[in-house]
């Protein structure tokens, strides 16, 4: 009995290590490889990871050992090997295309796959919960050249864009480089349901292209809807005092009567400044909660009204009715200045 | 490589030895505090459904008489009147049993005829938002005048209502609102009321004058005024559950001395947990008092179930909500009518979120009685795998029975108010 805790104290100790030593080993490796060749970048990882993750706990052990007898040199070799092979038969894919489809290797079984207008770029659109929602989504995006290879450090705009009404929307997506030629497309806010476009545009040294993704049917995720779940990201930020994502403001919130307690009607205190610090009054303000795990919204309509003075602006009808991760989106515009800000709360 | 194996084998052999220590000394014991040990999240979530934490009853702005106590009286027996009906043989309590914590035990409840839900559980309903299973009104009072006029319910108008309580509750009611018309007169048609699903008692309305109706309308609201009144106090007593979460706040050791058997903790940690049950039904009531499509079969009479859809019209234009002109509130006050979520397609289907409160002592379930035992519900939430809102997917069966055991926890008598006046 007692032998058989020692044992498996022993055991897991023992992985643990050698876990360890398998992640530091590979981070070297993936490190090299990434020098070697960019193209092979996060993606590569991203993959391996899987593939060790998925790995059962003896191959592991077993692997280690191997991978302990193995200098280090060696294995820079290997990978260094591995990442140009692959990147060599990507550009003979690549060549063997013709014009007008898109045909390099895809990196995700479910994106969506769009060339651009010039022919310069082939887009990959991932959209995280399978289609877009109203309300605040986040999609990825893969950058390939249209003769294969990955884009990094492109500058991308995308634009939601409701082709019916003319209009898009006042949040900006915030977008993100990931390395690699991946793109994280943040805060893409659709005010309604129906029709929508993506315009992206990508521009890399004086070059520019665009390609339109259409969405003919966007949805409320409302209550009848099956969706996939977003499980919160492990380091999400809860603070109350944020920059809008293109920093054009400064905005603070306060549930007005403390701690905000769930299934009540309650109100908010918004403060917003400007870059240089100063208050802004008379924005338009408007307020949108969702429910990233469930995709729908706040069960109420809330009402922003300014105080003219001091960047004081008050929401009233605030409620939540779901414990968990909410997140609240506030947009702001005044004087042709477009920004909007999300704030994450745990509700208890 | 040697070094590294030893210094991993040290500190796991201390670890183990003080393991084996603590087993030698405390057998059992520990193990079994061990489920009743909560971290101070679990303890916040926990106090968060304690009946201790139920706050005082919500005031009613729209309903200046809720809290009066002749008000209630008056409503209990109102409550309890069988002459409000059209063959003089229903009442609320036909549907609200108070035998049956105000509820009754059919899938569909009947009172002239079959309805097309189940009568909904009344224990704590003043804690709600909105009343009703799909939330066509806004106040308690409103939503007690709504079954005397349907047909399939009390089957009779407000006019009727109004003479009933002048030929029997005269004196109660004039103490209360103020002296009563003469209703006895054959001045009032017996049978008016403003509805679309009965041509005569329509035409009836509208040929009185607007002075008569004004005069009817205040009789039929205050009755529903003092109905709420008697309904607000049907709150639950502490149950099993509560005493537990009294025992761990105040930091009991003892395990045999624990309100909840090992089953029910585990089905209460589940419950809180991994089933995600809090979703929805949170706080002292085990309710959000929101409105969710769960997927349930359709049940009844008619087409498909709306639910809150189609009620989200019908309480922004009730002419009794919580802006008319029988109301006691000023607008302001007014909240959840001003801040309505007004985006119906959301809600296509979607019902309240009942309490769990004595949920086990009342069978069947769910918005049209779907389900005859609450396993079968445990079981349809669990089938529900791709609904985001339930999300109970991956319980296995022995989950389903500690759940089941936990909900028993939850059971209570109902206090109400008792007659005061003879």
């Amino acid at each position: 009995m007692l032998e058989g805790i020692f044992d498996k104290i022993k055991r897991e100790e023992v992985m643990k290590k050698i876990l360890l030593i398998v992640g530091v080993l590979f981070f070297l490796l993936a490190g090299c490889a990434a020098k070697e060749e960019e193209t092979t970048g996060w993606y590569e990882n991203f993959k391996k990871q899987q593939q060790m993750q998925e790995m059962e706990a003896g191959q592991m052990q077993e692997m280690a050992a191997e991978q302990g007898h193995m200098e280090a040199g060696q294995m820079q070799e290997m990978a260094a090997e591995h990442s140009h092979g692959e990147a060599g038969q990507m550009q003979e894919m690549a060549a063997e295309h013709g014009h007008g489809e898109v045909k390099v290797t895809k990196h995700f079984d479910e994106s969506l796959t769009k060339l651009t207008d010039n022919n310069l770029y082939s887009l990959e659109l991932v959209v995280p919960d399978k289609y877009l929602k109203m309300g605040v989504n986040t999609v990825e995006i893969i950058v390939h050249h249209a003769t294969g290879g990955d884009v990094p450090q492109a500058e991308l705009t995308v634009t939601p864009w409701m082709p019916s009404m003319g209009h898009g929307v006042m949040q900006k997506p915030v977008i993100t480089e990931r390395g690699g030629g991946l793109y994280s497309v943040d805060n893409v806010v659709l005010s309604m349901t129906g029709h929508w476009q993506l315009q992206v545009k990508v521009a890399k040294d004086d070059k520019e292209d665009a390609a339109v993704f259409d969405f003919p049917e966007v949805k409320a995720m409302g209550h009848q809807h099956a969706m996939m779940h977003a499980p919160p990201p492990e380091d999400l930020d809860f603070s109350t005092m944020k920059m809008t994502a293109n920093e054009a403001f400064h905005v603070t919130y306060q549930s007005i009567g403390g701690q905000i307690r769930i299934n009540r009607i309650h109100s908010w205190e918004l403060t917003i400044k400007d870059a240089a610090g100063e208050p802004v009054n008379d924005a338009t303000v408007t307020v949108v909660g969702d429910m990233p795990e469930h995709g729908h919204g706040l069960p109420t309509e809330p009402e922003v009204s300014t105080m003219g003075v001091g960047g004081f602006y008050r929401i009233d009808g605030m409620k939540f009715t779901m414990p968990g991760w909410w997140v609240v989106t506030i947009s702001i515009m005044i004087n042709g200045v477009h920004d909007s800000v999300s704030f994450n709360l745990n509700i208890l | 490589m040697r070094k590294l194996i030893l210094g991993v084998i040290g500190p796991s052999m201390v670890v183990s030895f003080l393991l084996a220590i603590v087993c030698i000394i405390d057998p059992g014991e520990t193990l079994a505090m061990d489920q009743h040990s909560w971290n101070n999240q679990e303890k916040a979530i926990l106090r968060s459904l304690w009946l201790g934490s139920l706050d005082p009853l919500p005031v009613d702005p729209s309903n200046k008489y809720s809290d009066n106590p002749k008000a209630a009286a008056l409503g209990r027996k109102f409550f309890f009147e069988d002459h409000f009906s059209g063959n003089m043989k229903v009442s609320c309590a036909t549907c609200h049993r108070e035998d049956y914590f105000f509820t009754d035990n059919l899938p569909l409840s009947h009172g002239m005829d079959t309805t097309p839900r189940r009568s909904m559980p009344l224990i704590g309903v003043a804690y709600n938002s909105w009343f009703f299973w799909d939330g066509r009104t806004d106040s308690l009072w409103a939503q007690a005048l709504g079954p005397i006029e349907n047909k399939l319910e009390h089957g009779i108008s407000r006019t009727m209502s109004a003479y009933i309580i002048s030929k029997y509750y005269s004196k109660e009611y004039e103490e209360l609102f103020g002296s009563l018309p003469d209703f006895m007169e054959d001045a009032f048609p017996h049978h008016a009321r403003p509805a679309l699903d009965d041509p005569d008692a329509l035409k009836a309305w509208v040929l009185m004058t607007p002075e008569q109706r004004g005069e009817v309308n205040k009789v039929y609201v205050n009755m529903g005024k003092s109905i709420a009144a008697f309904v607000r106090t049907i709150i639950p007593q502490p149950a099993p559950f509560d005493r537990y979460v009294e025992q761990i706040l105040a930091g009991e050791t003892i395990t045999s001395r624990m309100a909840l058997t090992d089953d029910e903790v585990a089905g209460l940690r589940l419950f809180i947990g991994k089933a995600k049950c809090t979703n929805c039904h949170n706080g002292p009531m085990f309710t959000n008092s929101d409105f969710h499509n769960l997927g349930l079969p359709q049940r009844g009479k008619g087409g498909p179930d709306m639910g809150r859809a189609a009620a989200i019209t019908e309480v922004l234009r009730s002419e009794f909500n919580c802006l008319s002109k029988y109301s006691d509130a000023h607008p302001n006050d007014c909240l959840e009518l001003r801040f309505i979520d007004t985006s119906d397609k959301k809600y296509v289907g979607a019902f309240k979120t009942p309490t769990l409160r004595s949920v086990t002592e009342r069978p069947p379930y769910m918005h049209a009685g779907q389900f005859a035992t609450l396993r079968e519900v445990l079981e349809f939430y669990r089938s529900q795998a791709d609904n985001p809102e339930l999300g109970h997917k991956g319980l296995t069966d022995k989950e389903l029975d500690q759940l089941e055991a936990f909900l028993h926890t939850l059971s209570s008598p109902v206090s109400s108010l008792q007659a005061e006046v003879k």
